[in-house]
């Protein structure tokens, strides 16, 4: 018998979370998640600059039960306001999770790294501004390795630096430009089950791969639209079997490329209604008819500002995207075939 | 450099922008007043704002629904903006052709209203009003989507000729009649919109135009005069041609670039300030083709621009942006954008939300004793922060001529500000404050602070309120 895996991938929508609220059920601008225990999963919503309140990590289940949410916003605009209280947010850009379920947040205005235990409990920050070794400027993605150590996208320094969990500084890779091993402005970042780690290398609209070490690997992505370009690439994922997902921020897309950086499909949205939205509906039914009599309704299934991508062990692929206040959830389905010749 | 030179510059700068800083006005004044003029009525000749750094600071801006987002970016555009006269001729068209949030709800819809203000601003008078004829925003603010060819609605006909075109009257005399209004209506029935999405679960999107024939009236009508089955595009084109359109948009525009005129409501029985001016600019207007970048090239290079310096009051957001400009805090992302966008609100002028259609009455009237002590506070604030680069480039460009009198130091930073000017009433008693601490001297420990307090003085003036 023998087993045949085509290079292809399909990605079949699965269903739609979230909604737009400030508050409760819902995300706001959201910009990051991660996969918790079980069925759960932890959500950074943004906020608008002037809704601090609405600047929160959600915790749900992707059957878009609501759990709860922590860590509140501030603002830095009013005088004696305490804009760096400890396990406050103001510029949240990113999550991760360590072996023991630990919550790690980072804070591109504050430059802070804010740490939670898994139910919200405020346990500790770390984070020093700067451009020395173990200085951050404008943290914008976070990953834990398999040594629990934390791997933080220093973006306004170009470069990925390694910490211990509590922030001891542990190395570095990365500079300014667009050679091999350079960045502009990264974003995120994903390590794949063999340790090697990839980059949104953002402003070089380009992913790069690095083992370990953080010696370079391989790239992919040139600037533009056409199949396999990337227009500022901000979130990056990689499954089980090594294809990496890339949401594709400038042109409103999820890209998908093999494991050696092939161009294999995209999509341009699947989104449909949520759980959480057809209660808000149903709680302005005034607007169920409005639905039905809208124009351009089509419009509500396309990405908008698709800004994270993440991929879970069963093959969930969560898209989560700021501008619409959500998270569309795709199923890949395995191209596995057992047999000879049809 | 001769400080006429940076003087003229300033004021240039003022009007066709929101101000400069001295460094700026010194780079611009080198360049020659003709060649900033013609860079400053090309904007595509400068980089536009990088819209994808924004975005990701700013998460909320690649959405940009709610009204206060909007506020915040039109503020940060009006900062940062290296085509000055690109977001200043937005700000005058918006002034004139009023739409606002408190009807619409959906600031991004009004966005793109004001994005079209952009694009075409500078170009054909037509094509604006194209344009706005076939804006989302302004069909539902003036209610031509509910204007059908069995029952018109008048409003955005009405609207049209009187506060977008031609006005109520010129010269005492009526610029049309009631029935050219229904005329016009008549022939804007069938341009609308589409159907909503309601804001619930994921927010709005935006609304488009669409022409929809089955509901356009297609029987002959008399518009002005002539005889047609006319559509919106021909009464477009007839509006276009009529010298009280040419007389309507020079004197808005001398009104907003060069000198407060009377109110508009006033304009059909009181002369222009100026009629040689208008006449120059309805001169222009028709040997151009309608062609606003045309009219506004004669006016800032005539004498009656140029003479007209101070003979403004500023509005809200040119007393915000312009200070901002001159101490140089929000020159990059940073929260708490929406507080000092929220200033010019405070200060009688609501972006993307005007009180009516007529838009916001302008030169003395934006000052009540409220809105005074809003504008003298917020300047006074900022010039007095001496943590700002702005602040800190004049204190150090003090300092580095040494040792100052009171007078010296006073006159100095009026340069600074942009070439100011004081009643010598005024100028005395500033002198005489400031000379009670004796002189300036760079490297004491208060210099920096005396500056500042200098500056501040300043922009507690009356004269300080005027462009």
């Amino acid at each position: 018998m023998t087993t045949t895996r085509f290079a292809g991938i399909t990605l079949q929508p699965s269903h739609t979370i979230g909604r737009a609220e400030f508050s409760g059920p819902g995300f706001r601008n959201p910009v990051a998640m991660v996969r918790g225990e079980e069925d759960t999963m932890y959500v950074v919503s943004r906020s608008y600059d002037y809704r601090p309140d609405g600047k929160r990590i959600t915790i749900c289940t992707l059957d878009e039960d609501y759990i709860g949410e922590f860590a509140r916003g501030v603002t830095t605009a009013g005088e004696g306001d305490p804009s760096d209280a400890d396990g406050s947010l103001i510029w949240p850009t990113a999550i991760a999770l360590d072996s023991e379920g630990n919550v790690y947040v980072a804070d591109e205005w504050l430059n802070r790294i804010s740490v939670y235990s898994g139910d919200g409990a405020y346990l500790s920050k770390w984070g020093t501004p700067g451009s020395g070794d173990g200085e951050i400027s404008s943290p914008s993605g976070l990953a834990i390795d398999q040594d629990d150590h934390l791997l933080l996208v220093d973006c306004d320094n170009h470069r990925i630096q390694k910490f211990t969990r509590d922030g001891q500084y542990i190395s570095q890779f990365g500079s300014k430009g667009d050679g091999d091993g350079q960045f502009n402005m990264p974003w995120g970042i994903t390590i794949d089950r063999s340790g090697d780690i990839y980059i949104a290398d953002w402003r070089n609209d380009r992913i790069q791969k690095f083992d370990r070490n953080g010696n370079f690997l391989m790239k992919f992505g040139t600037s533009g639209s056409a199949d396999g370009q990337l227009d500022r690439p901000t979130g990056v994922a990689v499954d089980r079997d090594g294809n990496i997902y890339v949401t594709d921020w400038g042109n409103d897309r999820l890209q998908v490329f093999s494991a050696d950086g092939e161009y294999l499909t995209q999509t341009t949205g699947d989104g449909s209604l949520s759980k959480w939205g057809k209660e808000k509906l149903d709680a302005n039914s005034e607007m169920w008819q409005e639905r039905d009599i809208a124009q351009g309704l089509e419009r509500e299934k396309l990405f908008w500002g698709p800004i994270a991508v993440t991929v879970d062990d069963d093959d969930n692929v969560f898209v989560v995207e700021s501008a619409r206040s959500r998270i569309q959830i795709y199923r890949r389905q395995v191209p596995v075939f057992f047999g000879g010749r049809l | 450099m001769a400080n006429n030179d940076i003087a003229l510059m300033a004021h240039l700068m003022r009007r066709a922008g929101f101000g400069a800083s001295y460094e700026e006005l010194e780079q611009r004044a080198a360049a020659g007043y003709e060649a900033t003029v013609d860079e400053l009525l090309h904007p595509e000749s400068q980089p536009s704002l990088e819209m994808d750094v924004l975005e990701r600071r700013f998460v909320d801006w690649r959405e940009m629904n709610a009204l206060e987002v909007n506020q915040a970016f039109w503020t940060y555009a009006m900062i940062n903006t290296q085509r000055p006269l690109e977001e200043k001729i937005a700000l005058f068209w918006h002034g004139i052709f009023c739409t606002g949030n408190s009807k619409c709800e959906h600031g991004r819809q009004i966005k793109l209203q004001i994005d079209m203000f952009r694009e075409r601003g500078l170009g054909s008078f037509r094509d604006l009003l194209m344009g706005l004829s076939s804006d989302p925003s302004m069909i539902f603010y003036l209610d031509n989507c509910m204007s059908h060819k069995d029952a018109i609605n008048e409003n955005w006909g009405r609207e049209l000729l009187e506060l977008f075109s031609m006005g109520v009257g010129m010269d005492g005399d009526a610029n049309y009649s009631e029935d050219d209004v229904k005329e016009c209506a008549r022939a804007f029935t069938g341009w609308t919109i589409t159907n909503a999405i309601p804001r619930y679960p994921y927010g709005r999107y935006e609304a488009g135009f669409i022409y929809n024939p089955a509901d356009h009236d297609e029987e002959d009508k008399t518009f002005l005069g002539e005889t047609g089955n006319f559509n919106g595009d021909d009464i477009i084109d007839i509006i276009a041609r009529q010298p009280s359109t040419a007389r309507f948009i020079s004197r808005h525009m001398y009104n907003f670039f060069v000198a407060d005129d009377v109110q508009v409501p006033a304009w059909q029985n009181t002369p222009p300030r100026d009629l040689e001016a208008i006449q120059m600019l309805e001169d222009e207007y028709f040997r151009s083709g309608y062609n606003i970048g045309s009219m506004l090239r004669v006016l800032f290079n005539s004498d009656a621009f140029k003479n007209a310096r101070f003979a403004k009051v500023k509005s809200p957001a040119e007393a915000v942006i312009g200070t901002m400009r001159v101490v140089k805090d929000y020159t990059t992302p940073k929260p708490g954008l929406h507080n000092l966008a929220s200033n010019i609100r405070y200060m009688g002028q609501d972006l993307m939300n005007p009180p009516t259609v007529e838009g916001w009455h302008t030169g003395g009237e934006w000052i009540d004793s409220g809105t005074l002590v809003e504008r003298i506070n917020f300047a006074a604030d900022q010039v007095g922060n001496l943590e700002l680069p702005g602040v800190q480039d004049m204190v150090a460009r003090l300092g580095s001529g040494g040792a100052a009198t009171a007078e010296e130091t006073v006159d100095r930073c009026l340069e600074l500000l942009g070439a100011y000017e004081l009643a010598d009433e005024t100028r005395d008693q500033l002198i005489e404050h400031v000379s009670r601490g004796g002189d300036l001297v760079p490297g004491t420990p208060d210099f920096s602070q005396r500056v500042g307090q200098t500056l501040q003085l300043i922009v507690s003036t009356q004269e300080y309120q005027f462009a």
